[in-house]
């Protein structure tokens, strides 16, 4: 009965699922999926991303997802990146006093999975380090950026926790604080790169904006669009390189907190702490 | 009445995300474990962003070629260079949005997993008809 039940409920919702996409794509709504074009907006960032003979208008990057998140809406990601701050720092909050002790015995560096294993993750954890860094400084050039980079970095660390034991991870200064630090020095140069153009135009007494880019019509100055004949794209790179430090020492984080024993998570909840202090 | 086969196979596909987030808000209304609860949320959350991702798709051939994703190839562009890219790109728009609704929603789902892990090691339970009963 219940079998049944669940089989005449599965078909209904695709029979309405197939049935509205018919509709659909006869005309019901008056028109089909998907339009033709694009909207006017989305005309005006294609048009302007990568466009020389705009010069005020350009941002001198051919990615034009890039230039929107870092450049002409480069607010929203620098408040999405305090949500994800504070998120972390909700959650070490929630699992304060909560680490893993360094062990000091020999027998530390013997846990883990087998030789070969060990030996594949060597490796891998370097290639996979290449590849997020890649991905993070191409981030103005190619689809990616600092998140995406951070988010594949972050593997790295995941990999040494589960193969070694989180005990090697915390001896090899794959630490909370060490990370923390990583972290506050990425998230003070996504700062300090809003800032860059507005200090620069302060100290050469010409105007200028926050999250400015490129020079625009009431304030001619801007960061260099190409460094040495490679294009670099003004702040974009720096604030792909620094978001890259901020999300890969964030994950870090979250690792190493999910990993802690849960028989020592157990003794500190249950022990108040006195073994701490 | 004619239907086109890649009309409809994209309106299904448009149909099918609007089932699918129907199904993950079921998921969370209807489920009492939190574990559940917080995998149908990110469910809710991938699918609202693929569907995000559609609204800047367009329609192939438009004019003549096929869409390509909005990043340009050819680092000195010319003139007709970049009329042919916004002819045929797709709205960037919606991929900058989804970039950042994806990191929120990450670090919303970190946050309610660490929320829920202290919940059970506390209470020892992540049925939230005992939670409800839970007194003190």
């Amino acid at each position: 009965m219940k079998g049944w039940m669940r089989a005449v409920s599965l078909l209904s919702i695709i029979a309405v699922t197939v049935a509205l996409a018919l509709g659909t794509a006869s005309g019901g709504l008056g028109y089909v999926l998907p339009f033709p074009g694009v909207r006017d907006l989305a005309y005006w960032f294609l048009f302007t991303a990568l466009n020389p003979s705009t010069p005020l208008f350009t941002v001198m990057s051919p990615e034009a997802v890039t230039s929107i998140v870092w450049d002409y809406r480069g607010l929203d990601t620098l408040f999405e990146t305090t949500v994800f701050f504070l998120a972390i720092i909700g959650s070490m909050a929630l699992m304060r006093g909560i680490e893993v002790v360094k062990k000091v015995e020999e027998r530390t560096y013997q846990i883990g999975m087998s030789p070969i294993v060990k030996t594949v993750t060597r490796i891998s954890v370097a290639a996979i380090l290449a590849v997020a860094a890649s991905i993070a400084l191409h981030g103005h050039l190619t689809p990616g950026g600092g998140f995406q980079g951070g988010a594949a970095a972050a593997v790295a660390p995941l990999l040494l926790i589960v193969v070694f034991s989180v005990y090697f991870a915390v001896g090899s200064h794959i630490n909370k604080k060490n990370m923390l630090t990583i972290r506050t020095i990425g998230l003070l140069g996504v700062g300090l790169t809003a800032f860059a153009v507005l200090i620069i135009g302060v100290i050469h007494g010409v105007g200028a904006y926050v999250f400015q880019n490129q020079p625009k019509a009431t304030a001619p100055i801007g960061l260099p669009a190409d460094l040495f004949g490679s294009l670099t794209s003004g702040t974009l790179i720096l604030f792909n390189f620094f978001e890259f430090l901020a999300v890969a020492a964030g994950f870090t984080i979250v690792f190493l907190l999910l990993s802690v024993p849960e028989r020592r998570v157990m003794e500190i909840l249950e022990g108040g702490e006195k073994d701490e202090h | 009445m004619s239907i086109d086969v890649n009309v409809f196979l994209f309106s299904l596909m448009i149909y099918t995300i609007i089932m699918n987030i129907g199904i993950s808000l079921y998921a969370i209304f209807q489920r009492p474990n939190i574990i559940k609860k917080i995998i149908a949320l990110t469910i809710l959350g991938d699918s609202a962003n693929v569907l995000a991702i559609i609204v800047g798709y367009r329609a192939w051939p438009s004019p003549n070629r096929a869409p390509i994703p909005p990043v340009l190839t050819n680092l000195h562009p010319t003139g007709e260079d970049i009329q042919m890219f916004t002819q045929v790109a797709v709205d960037p728009l919606p991929q900058a949005l989804v970039l950042t609704a994806v990191v929120i929603g990450l670090a919303v789902t970190v946050f309610l997993v660490f929320l829920a892990l202290q919940l059970y090691r506390l209470y020892g339970t992540l049925d939230v008809r005992k939670i409800t009963k839970l007194r003190g």
